[in-house]
């Protein structure tokens, strides 16, 4: 643990923490725009997350300790797995930080806490929620690992950010990395909760996995969880980002390179976040137990891809 | 000083065992107390000295007693052996200590000496056979172990489910037993010596027939589908701390059994990998699919079983398979990767099956639709099954994690070696056991969130009381071990002397630490501190009720509907009508039950077949005492004529 992987801890959770709330907005603005309205400001989800701190927070009485440690919990393991996607600039990596299987495990600790606090209320919501998430998310395991292995095997590494780096110099030269990118991009959907698994804006029972999921936090708890999901969200684009156009990548600790990547990293998110916008317009959600066969499409699809690698 | 502490830990296990048996008729608590120290004390022993081979890496043997010139009751204690006396001795010391109280609490009057006694055997059987040092010795504690377990699942056995759940343990047991002993003298026949020694010019038929034949017999102890019927059967019905020492150790003495003789007599070959990936591969997988369908607490602790010995096959089959193709690297990280979760798998499985023991005992019921609430009525206890639950879903930062990361580890980066159809074997293997990875954690979000959560949705649980403290002392420690090998995983990996490619989860756990605490301050400046208990929005019901809420099967449907290929079900309906043309329904019944696919179509054909040829065979037994003099005469005069004729 040097200074260097301090310093880098400091500017990325900074960093990621200013700038996810952006891309959420961003998103919800290209959508919005997509169905010809205005829509909320670029900084709603600031305003948004500043008035859920002020808000107070309401227990129900049949709730336990995990609803009470798991807004701490969730936000810490992805603050944490945020530390594995170098957004801005790439020191030496520390200790094992930025392994693939570890930052996957990560993002399920979370997930477990969340499913959990999902059914403690006692709430048949949350419990319908969590079902749904931890169902989802078990069957999309198969293929992100095999997307996963597939990148460690192109690669030639296990860690994120020997990837992002050795890629740093210039553009992806393998055509792999193109098919990686749209299975990467699949799984930022589901892991994400998005059209067409999740609907991110609605309450109803008959859509919502993630929303339900949360249905019982209040007040600076709900901010922390919009927050995470936030977090993961932007670390998630992050890492296809980085690994396509890692253009900009500070690699040494100047002020201007950091600014640079900064302003680099948002734009690059903006278009993505527009991407991503235009293909959830371009959806309609699906039911739920049609999900398996879109996902069984997603894993022979990266399958394909090793197959494609392997016999090359 | 190894040999001796060896010994003092044999002849305090005997003592446990002879003290209560021959005190048998005294219904007495102290003789109970004296006779489950023993397995404490002798843990003690074991554990000193299983540390301290580990460390050094020194092997001892001796013999004890020789009988004849070919066989002699002689024992090694290796870094291998000393790795698995050290799972016996925690888990059993943890088993103990619960298990003086908890036995305070059963029915049965002095027949509890006998199960204390057993428990002791028990133990003492399975520390033979892990340091015994040639493969007759090693049959023979085999059986003993075997021999004691069943009058440990059977000790209800008033209880109809007991007898037929222990009769099929017995005879599952015998066949496994039957197997290993013919795997021995294939072996002896093969190389002319009980001793467990490699075996030169491998591969041939023979040799490859004796591996074949040892393989089903550890997997029938180990509970690889498909031969893992009994698991489901035995545990819910014995009493929890059996359950304990059961699922936590003595599975593990059948992984001890195969990765001995692979280790040490057989020179494996690709495709011996290959079989053993593929069924641990097939029992992680199914395994966990059937836990999660499963609401019997204990059942459900039962497949999870199945589904952790799985993943210990898949580091075995990874690990044969790299040693076969010449990586030396990665087959040593498939064997740690193994053998840590052999040790963690032993710690967090005891763990949940001695607090599911308390909530049993708690709410008297094991099925799990019929708890709930109880996190706040038994705090101690939930939070015990939590930690227990976060490491077997394999989540950082816990022991779980890290053996699972090892074998993860093996998998990513072994595709760059091995040959094409290898690679995509390896793949596929790797999807399935990500699937079996995230399964689990689905499964014990079930089992946490209705045993522990939400409202109590039957009388019993809402009385619930938390267990006296003596039964949270063992589960205690066993959780406090669960913490600190995964937090010091790296750590400890590098005081044994391996280099192995894990994280230093060390600075994980801090960082998530640090994290946590950054943000609980910053929230503690900024944001409102109000907090206040009241009822949350519940769809316009003024409160909540246990009734609404979601239950384990609810949970557990959409997965039920996603794999209902594997949950084939068979459903019956009866109508009785008024009128002859069945236009006018009267009354009718409709069951919907599960297919017992394997106890169907594997079980019963075979157990038919033996019933046919039994009964031919019994012909021969008339009950005619002129009949079986004919037999013995008749097998006189044959044996006669056959020396007369050969010799």
């Amino acid at each position: 643990m040097n200074v260097d992987f301090i310093l880098y801890i400091t500017i990325n959770t900074l960093v990621v923490l200013a700038i996810a709330p952006l891309f959420v907005s961003m998103i919800k603005k290209v959508k919005a725009w997509t169905q010809g309205r205005s829509g909320p400001s670029v900084f709603q989800t600031y305003a948004s997350l500043r008035k859920l701190l002020t808000k107070e927070v309401i227990y129900s009485p049949t709730s336990s300790r995990i609803m009470r440690i798991t807004p701490l919990i969730t936000i810490a393991s992805i603050l944490v797995a945020a530390l594995f996607v170098p957004l801005i600039f790439v020191p030496e990596p520390v200790g094992g930080i930025g392994n693939i299987i570890l930052f996957l495990y990560l993002l399920a600790l979370a997930r477990f806490f969340m499913a959990l606090a999902g059914l403690d209320a006692g709430s048949s919501f949350g419990g319908m929620g969590s079902s749904r998430e931890m169902s989802i998310s078990a069957i999309i395991e198969p293929t992100t690992i095999i997307v996963f292995a597939a990148l460690a095997f192109v690669f030639k590494t296990l860690n994120i950010f020997d990837m992002v780096s050795r890629t740093a110099p210039g553009l992806p030269a393998a055509p792999t990395l193109i098919l990686i990118s749209i299975s990467l991009f699949i799984i930022l959907i589901v892991e994400t909760s998005r059209i067409p698994i999740d609907n991110p804006e609605t309450h109803l029972e008959l859509t919502m996995i993630h929303e339900g999921m949360i249905l019982e936090q209040s007040g600076r708890n709900l901010a922390l969880m919009e927050l995470a999901a936030a977090v993961k969200l932007t670390v998630l684009m992050g890492l296809l980002i980085n690994l396509i156009v890692p253009l900009g990548l500070a690699t040494s600790l100047t002020l201007i390179g950091i600014l640079i990547a900064v302003i680099l990293f948002v734009i690059k998110g903006s278009i993505l976040a527009g991407i991503i916008a235009i293909f959830e317009s371009s959806m309609a959600k699906k039911r739920f137990f049609q999900l398996p066969s879109l996902f069984a499409m997603a894993f022979f699809f990266s399958t394909l891809i090793i197959i494609i690698e392997v016999f090359s | 000083m190894i040999i001796e502490l060896f010994l003092l830990a044999i002849i305090t296990l005997l003592a446990g065992t002879i003290v209560p048996l021959l005190a048998v008729s005294v219904n007495r608590r102290y003789i109970r107390t004296i006779s489950l120290c023993c397995p404490i004390f002798a843990s003690l022993f074991l554990g000193a000295l299983s540390l301290v081979v580990l460390f050094s890496g020194e092997t001892s043997g001796f013999t004890l007693y020789q009988p004849i010139t070919e066989f002699s009751f002689s024992f090694v204690i290796d870094r291998l052996a000393s790795f698995f006396l050290l799972v016996i001795a925690i888990v059993s010391a943890c088993v103990a200590l619960y298990f003086s109280e908890y036995v305070e609490h059963m029915d049965g009057s002095s027949r509890r000496n006998i199960l204390c006694g057993f428990t002791s055997l028990f133990i003492l059987a399975m520390v033979l056979v892990v340091s015994s040092a040639n493969s007759f010795c090693f049959f023979l504690f085999w059986e003993l172990m075997a021999a004691s377990s069943f009058f440990l699942v059977t000790f209800e056995y008033t209880h109809n489910e007991t007898r037929k759940a222990g009769l099929f343990y017995f005879f599952m047991t015998q066949l496994s037993s039957l197997f290993v002993l013919l795997g021995i003298i294939m072996l002896y026949l093969e190389s002319g010596s009980f001793a467990i020694a490699p075996i030169h010019g491998a591969s041939t038929l023979p040799i490859t027939a004796a591996f074949l034949v040892l393989f089903i017999g550890f997997s029938i102890k180990a509970g690889i589908i498909p031969f893992h019927k009994w698991l489901p059967y035995a545990h819910p019905e014995s009493p929890s701390p059996i359950s304990a020492l059961m699922s936590g150790v003595m599975l593990k003495i059948a992984i001890y059994g195969l990765i001995r003789f692979l280790l040490d007599v057989f020179t494996p070959d690709l495709w011996w990998g290959a079989l053993i990936l593929a069924a641990g591969i097939t029992s992680a997988v199914l395994g966990v699919i059937y836990a999660l369908k499963e609401h019997d607490i204990k059942g459900m602790l039962a497949y999870s079983s199945i589904e952790n010995i799985g993943i210990i096959f898949t580091g075995i089959g990874l690990w044969v398979i790299f040693s076969a193709s010449n990586l030396p690297l990665l087959a040593t990280i498939s064997l740690l990767g193994a053998l840590f979760h052999s040790l963690n798998h032993a710690l967090f499985k005891s763990l949940l099956f001695l607090t599911s023991g308390s909530v049993v005992h708690a709410t008297h019921t094991r099925d799990i639709e019929h708890m709930g609430g109880l996190a706040h009525r038994m705090p101690y206890t939930s939070a015990l099954f939590f930690i227990g639950a976060v490491s077997i879903s394999a989540l950082p930062p816990l022991n779980g994690f890290a053996s699972e990361f090892l074998i993860f580890t093996a998998f990513f980066t072994s595709v760059a070696f091995v040959s094409p159809l290898f690679k995509v074997l390896l793949f596929i293997c790797l999807a399935l056991f990500a699937l079996a990875s995230t399964l689990s954690a689905a499964c014990f979000v079930k089992a946490f969130g209705s045993i522990f959560l939400a409202l109590p949705r039957s009388p019993q649980s809402e009385v619930a009381k938390e267990v006296p403290r003596a039964m949270l002392i063992g589960p205690g420690i066993l959780a406090a071990a669960c913490i600190l090998l995964g937090v010091f995983s790296f750590q400890i990996f590098g005081i044994v002397g391996f280099n192995v490619p894990l994280p230093d989860m060390l600075l994980i756990s801090l960082l998530l630490l640090g994290m946590g605490v950054l943000v609980y301050m910053v929230l503690y400046v900024t944001a409102s501190r109000e907090v206040r208990v009241s009822e949350t929005w519940g769809c316009g019901s003024r409160s909540q009720q246990a009734s609404s809420e979601y239950t384990g099967h609810g949970f557990s449907e959409p997965i039920d509907i996603i794999f209902s290929a594997i949950y084939r079900t068979r459903t019956k309906n009866e109508r009785v009508f008024f009128d002859l043309k069945n236009c006018i329904f009267r009354e009718g019944t409709g069951e919907i039950h599960l297919l017992k696919v394997f106890e169907e179509y594997l079980y019963n054909p075979i157990s038919q077949l033996f019933m046919q040829v039994a009964t031919k065979v019994s012909r021969f037994q008339n009950g005619c005492l002129d009949t079986y003099l004919l037999y013995v005469f008749v097998t006189v005069i044959a044996l006669i004529i056959f020396l007369g004729w050969f010799a």
